[in-house]
């Protein structure tokens, strides 16, 4: 299932890559996260939990940055391993200035669920997934003001 | 709510004769008591000391390379006996061997996933442990990476040139095609007044929902080097012959055994990967395997029906509605894997013109492999798809050319007295009266009040439609078919065998190489003995299921493609005559007489002049069995008589595609009414009638059941059955909320009726007739299109309409239209 959209921060473009780019910022951004681990600044791990209505649906992720424009462009790919799902997930951002102090994100992700939790069906997983998308969307408002 | 219809003249019964024995009348179900106190054994039922439970690891993945598979957490868990991955299968047997020319006989098939897999549910390894929940939970610990690959799930798309190929050895995505032409049917169309063409058509996935799902209990002997199976597979013989090869064996040291089983549909044919998985591992691990395949496995990826398209039909016909010939494009999505496949590429051609008397016809098949689930026979295997095509485009033309469907049923249906009719392509139709079984369908309707019923669903703001289907179910297969498939196939002709004994204290002891799931054998079987042997069908002890150890089996041995009623219970004929005629000529020797004089009765062998004259049954067993000193030297009496029954057939003619491809042809007529609400596309069956014609019945309440299950089963499929598959070819529906079989609330008002023609090819006039649920698809979609008529004539174009798709058809009648043309001389 493709997402994409648009959000705006009051912050210079600057100051939002940073918080893109720091895993531990993004860290508090996500869903259940449990345990976090850095590789390298490419390669990130989180044990999440993530609410699916019947119970948590525990995962361990594999994050890997594999394109990079600083302070602009950037694409990242995760893979997601739990009982009964494997997800797959490659996303990309792209900052824009809109004048001093305000900083426009198009994002676009491109999620795949396998395994019994992808038998569901998009019907039960998309309002899933989109309340999942406003609850990062948020946080990481949250964590760019936090970063001014 | 059911009642049945009797014809003014149930039995045809020459004059002078009486109708006497026990065939034809219900006596109680040999099966049913043991049944219903709960003392059935089906595989699960066996349990063996240090039997370990296994569980499939199964790929999340449609399609993916295998990059590794680690066990070694499984293993290590305490109660965890072994496991076994696609890497030792791989080595230790062979790839199944492909009934399938190129490009399909390259594709290599093992018990697990080797390296790739193909659909998801693909089993990947097998962890065995000390008791189910265990090993299953011991199953997530198995670490498997893989690559992921595109998918293919649309067969339309598989053979475009940048869709992912399945099997890399086949070079492309194509399993099998063939051409099949009969008649004149460039002229056919040059005579036609009419031309309706049909761009599209699409016959759903579906499968069916036995109580029981497969499974197996097998026991490995290292002294004799022989495997027990205790299975619940329907047709041992097909995977005897697909197993031993498979594992480098012989046939002698695959033991087959059954009992009980709940339910097949020709689903559980073709469970012969799994089984050899069992094997192996029961080999590996010293001990009994239990394998008890889970529901949610059982949608997954156990024996889907093929999903077949129809594309770029064209129909001729003339003026007055006489159906010329056809032709079209039937493109079938045979999953990931042949089990059974191609051979669904020519099983349709034993119903070429369905029931009518077209005889000019071209049909283009091509059968491609799909990111899903493998296909396997389904009740009604290949023909059901082809029957409501059939009937698809009767119903198509009649609309379009403002014709009565019924009227042209009637006009182009084969006619009783051109019985024995053949087909185009070679079959024969041995009996029936189509014509005859629409009225006896169009009175149980209430088809004189249709007009009425009509207003009376309008005044309610509903629409209103009433549809008919008509279909064959053609039973006992020549597997000479399989040839024109493959010519180098050695397979032709059929045979079921039996044995029936008389022991020392008089019982009578049947053994049959079928493997019953609910088809009553055991009482059918003992009602032909008794009316032979002359006693009742308590007198006579039917075992229970199959054993290959009893030697009561033959190469097609099983119980599939409706065939029982002639080959099971014609091996049970020619057993018992053979038996009674060693009855009499031992009768002959005590008592002193001719066998001329003789006759079987009441229990008795004795002479027809003088009933005192009388040796018991039981006498006989004894004599021979433990009393034979000072018989005559020559007396060829064993009183154990086996019987192979073969049906008279021929090889077909591979190059002209043509020759008879069954034995028997039992008939049904369906006709439902619907209600449908013009706001929502919620329909409801509001009347229904089924009426089957399956020559002389042996237990008509049995026939009946089957009608009804039949029935039941044919509107899940018109209704809400269906497997979907996203684009990325995860399965949408693989449990029963989503997949949604009739419960009792969902079946309409049921009338079901019958006539019998008695087929002049078998032993006893009897048809197989198991599978004849095909009609009520085609019922239900032309009861569709006759109610939503008013709303701009769409055209219903899948065998599945839930009511989304009527509420589509409602909203948006031209896109269905779009797919109809009627070219006009």
């Amino acid at each position: 299932m493709r997402l994409e959209g648009e959000k705006t921060f009051d912050a210079p473009r600057d100051t939002v890559w940073r918080v893109l780019n720091s895993p531990e910022a993004m860290a508090k951004t996500m869903p259940g996260v449990e345990s976090f681990d850095i590789q390298d600044e490419q390669h990130w791990t989180a044990n999440v939990k993530i609410p699916l209505g019947l119970g948590g649906l525990k995962m361990k992720i594999r994050m890997e940055k594999t394109d990079e424009r600083e302070p602009e462009f950037a694409t990242l790919n995760a893979r997601g391993e739990g009982v009964g799902a494997i997800m797959n997930m490659s996303t990309a951002f792209e900052l824009s200035e809109n004048g001093p102090g305000s900083t426009s994100m198009k994002w676009t992700a491109d999620v795949s669920i396998a395994g019994p939790v992808g038998s569901m069906g998009q019907r039960v997983l998309q309002p899933i997934v989109n309340q999942q998308v406003g609850n990062v969307l948020a946080s990481l408002e949250q964590q760019v003001e936090a970063a001014k | 709510m059911t009642e049945t219809l009797s014809p003014a003249q149930p039995l045809v019964v020459e004059e002078g004769e009486e109708q006497r024995g026990f065939a034809g009348t219900n006596v109680p179900r040999k099966e049913d008591k043991r049944l219903v106190q709960g003392q059935g054994v089906y595989f699960d039922d066996v349990k063996r000391h240090g039997m370990g439970y296994a569980h499939f690891v199964r790929s999340p993945y449609a399609h993916a390379n295998i990059t590794s598979i680690d066990v070694s957490k499984a293993e290590a868990l305490e109660g965890v006996y072994g496991t076994l991955i696609g890497e030792e299968v791989a080595a230790l047997t062979d790839p199944f061997f492909q009934l399938a020319t190129p490009p399909g006989a390259h594709i290599k098939d093992y018990a697990l996933a080797v390296g790739k897999v193909r659909h998801v549910g693909e089993p990947v390894a097998i962890v065995v442990a000390a008791t189910r929940e265990l090993a299953r939970d011991a199953a997530d610990l198995v670490e498997v990476d893989y690559e992921p690959l595109g998918a293919v799930t649309d067969a339309r798309r598989a053979l475009d040139p940048e869709t992912p190929v399945l099997h890399e050895e086949a070079g492309s995505n194509l399993s099998w095609e063939g051409v099949y032409e009969w008649g004149d049917v460039e002229g056919a169309f040059a005579e036609a007044d009419h031309v309706v063409k049909i761009s599209e058509l699409h016959f759903d996935r579906f499968n069916s929902t036995p109580l029981e799902c497969d499974g197996a209990v097998v026991e490995y002997n290292r002294g004799t080097g022989q495997w027990t199976i205790h299975t619940n597979n329907q047709f041992p013989g097909f995977a005897a012959i697909m197993m031993g090869p498979a594992m480098r064996t012989g046939l002698d040291k695959l033991r087959f055994v059954t009992q009980d089983i709940g339910g097949g549909f020709g689903n559980k044919i073709t469970s012969h990967p799994q089984l050899v998985a069992c094997c192996l591992l029961a080999r590996k691990l010293h001990r009994p395997i239990n394998w008890t395949e889970w529901r949610t496995e059982f949608h997954l990826t156990m024996s889907h029906g093929n999903e077949r398209w129809f594309l770029d039909t064209e129909v001729a016909v003339k003026a007055d509605g006489t159906l010329l010939g056809f032709r079209t494009k039937a493109l079938d999505d045979a999953g990931a894997f042949l089990r059974y496949e191609p051979l669904g590429g020519v099983i349709w051609a034993q119903v070429t013109p369905g029931c009518y008397r077209w005889r000019n016809v071209r049909l283009d098949f091509t059968q491609v492999v799909t990111n899903k689930a493998p296909c396997s026979p389904n009740r009604g295997y290949s023909r059901m798809q082809h029957l409501w095509f059939t009937e698809r485009m009767i119903d198509i033309v009649a609309h379009e050319l403002g014709l009565d469907p019924v009227e042209v049923r009637k006009k182009n249906y084969v006619k009783a007295e051109e019985m024995p009719y053949t087909t185009p392509n070679g079959c024969v139709y041995d009996s029936g009266d189509y014509a005859r079984m629409l009225d006896v369908a169009l009175e149980l309707i209430g088809y004189e009040g249709l007009a009425e019923r009509r207003a009376d669903a309008e005044s309610r703001g509903k629409l209103f439609g009433f549809g008919i289907g008509s279909t064959l179910d053609s039973g006992t297969n020549n597997f000479g078919q399989s040839r024109l498939i493959n010519p180098e196939l050695q397979f032709s002709g059929n045979n079921e065998v039996a044995t029936v004994k008389l022991d020392i204290f008089g019982e009578i002891v049947v053994t049959l190489g079928t493997t019953p799931q609910g088809q009553s054998h055991e009482t059918t079987a003992a009602i032909v003995v008794a009316d032979i042997l002359g006693v009742t069908p308590d007198d006579v002890n039917v075992r229970a299921g199959h054993d290959t150890y009893w030697n009561s089996h033959a190469g097609f041995s099983g119980t599939y493609a409706s065939q029982f009623a002639v080959t099971g219970l014609g091996a049970v004929k020619g057993a018992a005559e053979k038996l009674a005629g060693e009855i009499k000529k031992l009768g002959s020797v005590i008592l002193g007489c001719p066998e001329s004089e003789l006759e079987l009765a009441d229990g008795f062998v004795r002479m027809k002049a003088n009933a005192e004259a009388a040796l018991p049954l039981m006498a006989c067993g004894a004599i021979i069995n433990a009393n034979n000193a000072g018989l005559p030297e020559d007396l060829d009496v064993t009183l154990n008589a086996r019987y192979v029954y073969r049906p008279p057939f021929e090889l077909p003619d591979v190059e002209r595609k043509y020759g008879n491809l069954t034995l028997t042809y039992a008939a049904q007529v369906h006709a439902a009414l619907v209600e449908v609400d013009p706001e929502t596309g919620v329909y409801e069956i509001v009347q229904y009638a089924a009426i089957d014609d399956c020559g002389k019945r042996i237990h008509p309440q049995i026939v009946e059941g089957q009608v009804m299950g039949a029935t039941a089963h044919a509107l899940g499929a018109a209704t809400h059955e269906t497997f979907t598959y996203d684009a990325e070819g995860n399965l949408l529906t693989p449990n029963f909320y989503d997949y949604h079989v009739p419960h009792a609330m969902d079946m309409p008002p049921l009338k079901t009726g019958y006539i019998e023609s008695p087929s002049p090819f078998t032993a006893l006039g009897t048809k197989g007739m198991g599978e004849g649920g095909g009609a009520g698809i085609h019922a239900v979609c032309a009861a569709l299109q006759d109610a939503l008529a008013p709303r701009g004539r769409p055209v219903v174009y899948d065998s599945c309409n839930p009511y989304h798709r009527v509420w589509e058809l409602l909203q948006d009648p031209e896109a269905s239209r779009r797919r109809v043309e009627v070219i006009s001389k």
